[in-house]
């Protein structure tokens, strides 16, 4: 029988292994999927845990190697070290500290990037040319791709780590379910599903201005011009018009929701990524009006349905009171003040409350706080991950937070946590970054998912 | 709040601080961010919609005291109102911003009103009803006359201004600031049996007075 689980510390630093880049990531033996991910069970983490405190005595034999690698690391790790408990937070401390050792050997020097974010600029980090690494991975995600029936579970573990731009369209259709695995069906059933699309476009779209459907259209109205002020693309009337069908449509057939400011911004990443597929490059100022009408009702209806599967996933974010994102705010304090007690109590000591911040990191998927690029490279492993937009994200979330733990540590009142915390420097952050976040949100899932007990204070 | 010191007669030299709450309230898209950016930054740009709440401070050297005041920006659509709640809460002074172009914004301000009032007693909160956009006078649904005839009935502070074209809106938060300020006074005053304080607070007026400049 195949392992369906992630069996040692080795696996997971695979599984992550964009974030620390060490070498290749064809595992022939690595047969779990995704899954794997959310079933780590005790006796597992007793094993890593075990592994890892092997390593640990290992690395004691060096204090000077890893006293410096612990100095200029991603103050991320450094949390631990304020929990107080133990076993697992020393095992993990250590995970922490070893992994990004070799990390920051292989750390390429770093070019400017320019101030104002380009989303069409992948690698935004200044990553050199297609190295043979990156080839390797995009035939594979080819192999896949073209595949009589696309290996899902495969694509989700290839995806996990980042998803090759000249593939991301095809493969965040897969992954959000909207396209099926097998070949043959694909052709007919994007067919379908976009008639399916302007089928609704035809039947309620002209009930925007009757009364019952006039604020939720209005407020679409007043947001779509809104949604991305500062980027060409989204100030076209051909652009902003499908954005206002698409949540309309999602809006009104989802009426226990309805429209809440935050979704119009979960349609950019589908869009550009669609919209991608046609624009070589610099897609910020591309004129849609030069694409066929055809290529624009196909990505508009793919936007659709893709952000439909997204929010399906989330909708208790956006019903009445929003309990969804009370309760992942809730669930970021415990986690927290488990995680990095100093800085909990640094919030509390000042007055800061979760919810003044946080809310915001729930309603828009940190959309708000990163440039859309390191969105884009974020949801490839939301796609990936299981319940990564409802579940994954709230570790992603305490990963942002303690990365900032300095800068906040820093600031003593209240107004300056305040500013500090809307305003998080992330203008040059390119994929590094996120691989980076990523890893450190997965550890914190490792830790704590199975072990509710260990967030709940 | 506890820590803060009596305003009566401050000795020479002493100039004391006061922190106050300000939250703005009203639909979305009346330019309440507009209005905040302006004042903090004195610049006008496209925002996006302001999702829960976002945070500025200001100070304020006045005659007698110097007054900080601590912003809340709120998210205008009413699915947000349940957290919004959270973010009024405690709050000293309140604008409650519509649209002169869009008269359904000013019976909005009148629904929050009534929420401030289910919250608060009339003298725990300075409250300003603001007719913002001025600078799209030709698109004008609301006379200046209706929201200040509302204003004074209800004991309100009144004023219209432009954040894009930056028109009454340092007064605005000025006329908030010296209200606060004379309430302070008069809060001061009141359990002191002896006479009057000499400290005058410019020509803040009652909160009954209209205050367009």
């Amino acid at each position: 029988m195949k392992s369906k689980k992630a069996s040692s510390f080795h696996e997971f630093a695979r599984n992550t292994s964009d974030a620390w880049d060490i070498g290749d990531d064809e595992d022939e033996d690595f047969s779990s999927s995704s899954s794997s991910f959310q079933t780590l069970n005790s006796k597992v983490a007793k094993a890593t845990a075990a592994q890892v405190l092997e390593n640990h005595s290992k690395l004691r034999a060096k204090p000077e190697r890893a006293q410096s690698a612990l100095g200029d690391m991603p103050t991320n790790c450094k949390v631990i070290k304020s929990s107080s408990e133990a076993q697992l937070s020393r095992t993990s401390e250590e995970a922490c500290v070893r992994t990004p050792l070799q990390k920051q050997q292989s750390l390429p020097l770093r070019p400017v990037i320019p101030l104002v974010a380009r989303i069409s600029d992948q690698n935004a980090s200044g990553a050199p040319p297609m190295t043979v690494r990156e080839k390797t991975r995009l035939e594979k995600f080819r192999q896949l791709l073209s595949s009589h029936n696309t290996d899902l579970d495969e694509l989700r573990k290839c995806s996990w780590p980042g998803v090759p731009r000249e593939v991301r369209p095809v493969t965040w259709r897969l992954l959000s379910g909207y396209l099926p695995a097998n070949m043959e069906r694909r052709k007919l059933t994007l067919q379908r599903k976009r008639e399916e699309y302007f089928g609704f476009i035809q039947q309620y779209y002209d009930s925007r201005n009757e009364e019952h459907h006039q604020d939720t259209y209005r407020q679409i109205h007043i947001d779509i011009p809104r949604t991305n002020p500062l980027i060409p693309l989204f100030q076209q009337p051909l652009v902003q018009e499908i954005f206002e069908r698409i949540l309309f449509i999602w809006a009104i057939r989802h009426p226990a929701s309805g429209y809440v400011q935050g979704i119009n911004d979960l349609v950019t990443p589908f869009f550009v990524v669609f919209l991608s597929e046609y624009v070589e490059e610099d897609v910020e100022n591309f004129d849609v009006a030069n694409l066929s009408q055809d290529v624009l009702r196909s990505i508009e209806a793919d936007s659709f349905w893709c952000m439909s599967k997204l929010l399906d996933g989330i909708q208790d974010n956006y019903t009445f009171a929003q309990p969804g994102i009370q309760k992942k705010v809730k669930a970021l304090e415990e986690l927290v003040s488990r995680i990095d007690e100093q800085v909990h109590n640094h919030f509390r000591k000042y007055e800061v409350e979760y919810l003044q911040f946080a809310f915001r990191w729930m309603n828009n998927l940190l959309m708000r706080e990163l440039p859309l690029r390191c969105t884009i490279r974020l949801w490839d492993t939301y796609q990936s991950e299981p319940e990564g937009f409802s579940h994954f994200h709230l570790y992603v979330c305490a990963a942002f937070l303690i990365k900032w733990r300095k800068e906040i540590l820093d600031e003593e009142d209240f107004q300056g946590l305040l500013m500090l915390l809307q305003n998080l420097p992330t203008i040059h952050w390119g994929n590094e970054e996120i691989g980076l976040l990523l890893a450190e949100a997965y550890r914190l899932k490792y830790m704590f998912a199975d072990a509710p007990n260990h967030y709940r204070r | 709040m506890a820590q803060k010191e009596v305003l009566g007669t401050p000795p020479e030299g002493i100039h004391p601080t006061y922190p106050y709450k300000v939250v703005l309230l009203g639909s979305t898209s009346v330019g309440k961010s507009s209005l905040a950016y302006r004042y903090v930054k004195n610049d006008f740009k496209e925002s996006l919609p302001t999702v829960g709440c976002s945070f500025f401070t200001q100070m304020l050297n006045m005659e007698v005291a110097t007054v900080k005041l601590e912003i809340w920006d709120t998210a205008g659509q009413e699915k947000y109102q349940s957290v919004c709640h959270l973010y009024y809460r405690g709050a000293h002074a309140a604008l409650l911003v519509y649209d002169i172009t869009n008269k359904e914004t000013l019976n909005r301000a009148k629904l929050w009103l009534r929420d401030l009032e289910k919250e608060f007693l009339p003298d725990e909160i300075v409250i300003a009803l603001v007719g913002n956009k001025v600078d799209l006078a030709a698109e004008r649904e609301v006379a200046t006359e209706e929201g200040e005839e509302f204003a004074r009935t209800r004991g309100l502070l009144f004023m219209e201004t432009s954040a894009k074209s930056n028109y009454q809106v340092n007064d605005i938060f000025m006329a908030i600031a010296r209200e606060l300020l004379q309430r302070e006074q008069e809060k001061a005053r009141a359990p002191s049996p002896h006479g009057r304080s000499t400290v005058t607070l410019g020509e803040s007026r009652v909160r009954t007075g209209c205050c367009r400049l």
